[in-house]
């Protein structure tokens, strides 16, 4: 059962030309099947060396003319196709970074607008500015104006003063001046 | 005579930067080189010699054309391969379309007389040639141009592992087709090794 992974190591062995390990070993030694596998990927390159030569004698000289007697005696300029083709090819490095920062700047800008149409929807519509100008009184609107300012100035006093009493109690200095 | 001499011992790699730096007529000698390899590397793609022959032109004149495009730092046979690789996917693309049924004469053997006679051979390449036509050309890079695997997986385009697995199959197929063959009697014959190389 274990057959296939040892001859799939084999092979690999018989690939990177490195040993193979001690239990590949071991097993080799025990099991006809893959020691009769181990030889035949031991012996293959000498032999397909040797046939080699035997199956190309045959066809070497005639191919060859043939071939050399069809090949322009000039060579012919590339088509400007495959000129550009080739162009691009050489250009790929910086092509594909170029491609990909497009791609990320189309995806960006979408997702910019996206989210722009949204948060315009959710605010839904005000109308002109004179329209509620004319609508409230002019107390009512500085008032409006300036309640935010006001919140944030009692706001920080607030903190301000719960800063100062914490900062007395906890070093026990005064601040002001001296009662002594 | 020097000349030709001299041309014989370049390597393809010098030979084809040559080619590109003007010297055209060495490219006779890179045909010369790999004309009979590329018939037998596409021996599988196509049923007929003489397709076969077409293919190899096709290559032939491909490289020639875009010969200033090789890098001398890359193998001249792994870009050749690749090449011829190409074109024969092309080429049967372009056959597909305009497919003929083909007319059969009395002479030529049949798939079954061809198979008992490549089983019947010695040559160990004509029993490869019996296996799937990817695992066949796996072994013919490997075994014939002694390409590395990350060079036949260039040429395959296909990635290192799968490359392996290919060998591994064609290894696999190949026992059996040699248990089938003529060879088998003389794999028998042989005495069982007990030190392997790699062992």
């Amino acid at each position: 059962m274990f057959c296939t992974v040892y001859k799939w190591l084999i092979s690999q062995a018989a690939d990177s030309g490195k040993p193979v390990s001690g239990f590949v070993k071991n097993h080799i030694h025990r099991c006809d099947s893959c020691r009769e596998f181990a030889q035949l990927c031991e012996s293959l390159k000498p032999k397909f060396a040797q046939d080699k030569q035997a199956i190309l004698k045959n066809y070497d000289e005639a191919l060859s003319k043939k071939i050399i007697s069809a090949l322009p005696k000039e060579r012919a300029p590339i088509s400007s196709r495959q000129r550009s083709a080739g162009k691009l090819l050489a250009r790929k490095p910086v092509l594909i970074p170029s491609l990909a920062a497009a791609f990320l700047v189309v995806v960006i800008s979408i997702g910019v607008i996206f989210i722009a149409v949204h948060r315009s929807r959710d605010m839904g519509s005000f109308g002109h500015p004179s329209e509620w100008v004319s609508a409230a009184s002019p107390e009512v609107l500085l008032v409006k104006a300036e309640s935010p300012l006001e919140t944030e100035y009692q706001e920080l006093k607030k903190n301000l003063d719960a800063t100062t009493k914490f900062l007395r109690s906890y070093l026990d200095f005064h601040i002001g001046p001296q009662t002594e | 005579m020097d000349r030709s001499l001299t041309v014989k011992h370049l390597s393809d790699e010098e030979l084809a930067s040559r080619v590109a730096a003007g010297s055209f007529s060495l490219f006779e000698e890179l045909v010369s080189r790999y004309s009979a390899r590329l018939f037998h590397f596409l021996r599988h793609r196509t049923e007929t010699d003489q397709d076969i022959e077409d293919m190899v032109q096709d290559t032939f004149l491909k490289a020639f054309r875009s010969i200033d495009r090789f890098n001398p730092e890359w193998k001249f046979s792994t870009w050749l391969y690749t090449i011829a690789g190409r074109s024969a996917i092309s080429r049967h693309r372009s056959n597909k379309k305009m497919k003929t049924n083909p007319t059969i004469t009395s002479s030529i053997p049949g798939p079954e007389e061809i198979v008992i006679q490549k089983q019947e051979s010695q040559n160990i390449w004509e029993l490869a040639s019996l296996l799937p036509e990817k695992e066949y050309e796996a072994l013919w890079l490997r075994y014939a141009e002694d390409m590395s695997i990350k060079e036949i997986s260039k040429v395959t385009k296909k990635k290192p592992v799968s490359v392996r697995v290919l060998l591994y199959r064609a290894r696999l197929n190949l026992a059996k087709k040699i248990d089938q063959s003529a060879f088998s009697k003389k794999f028998a014959g042989t005495p069982v090794k007990h030190k392997l190389s790699f062992l």
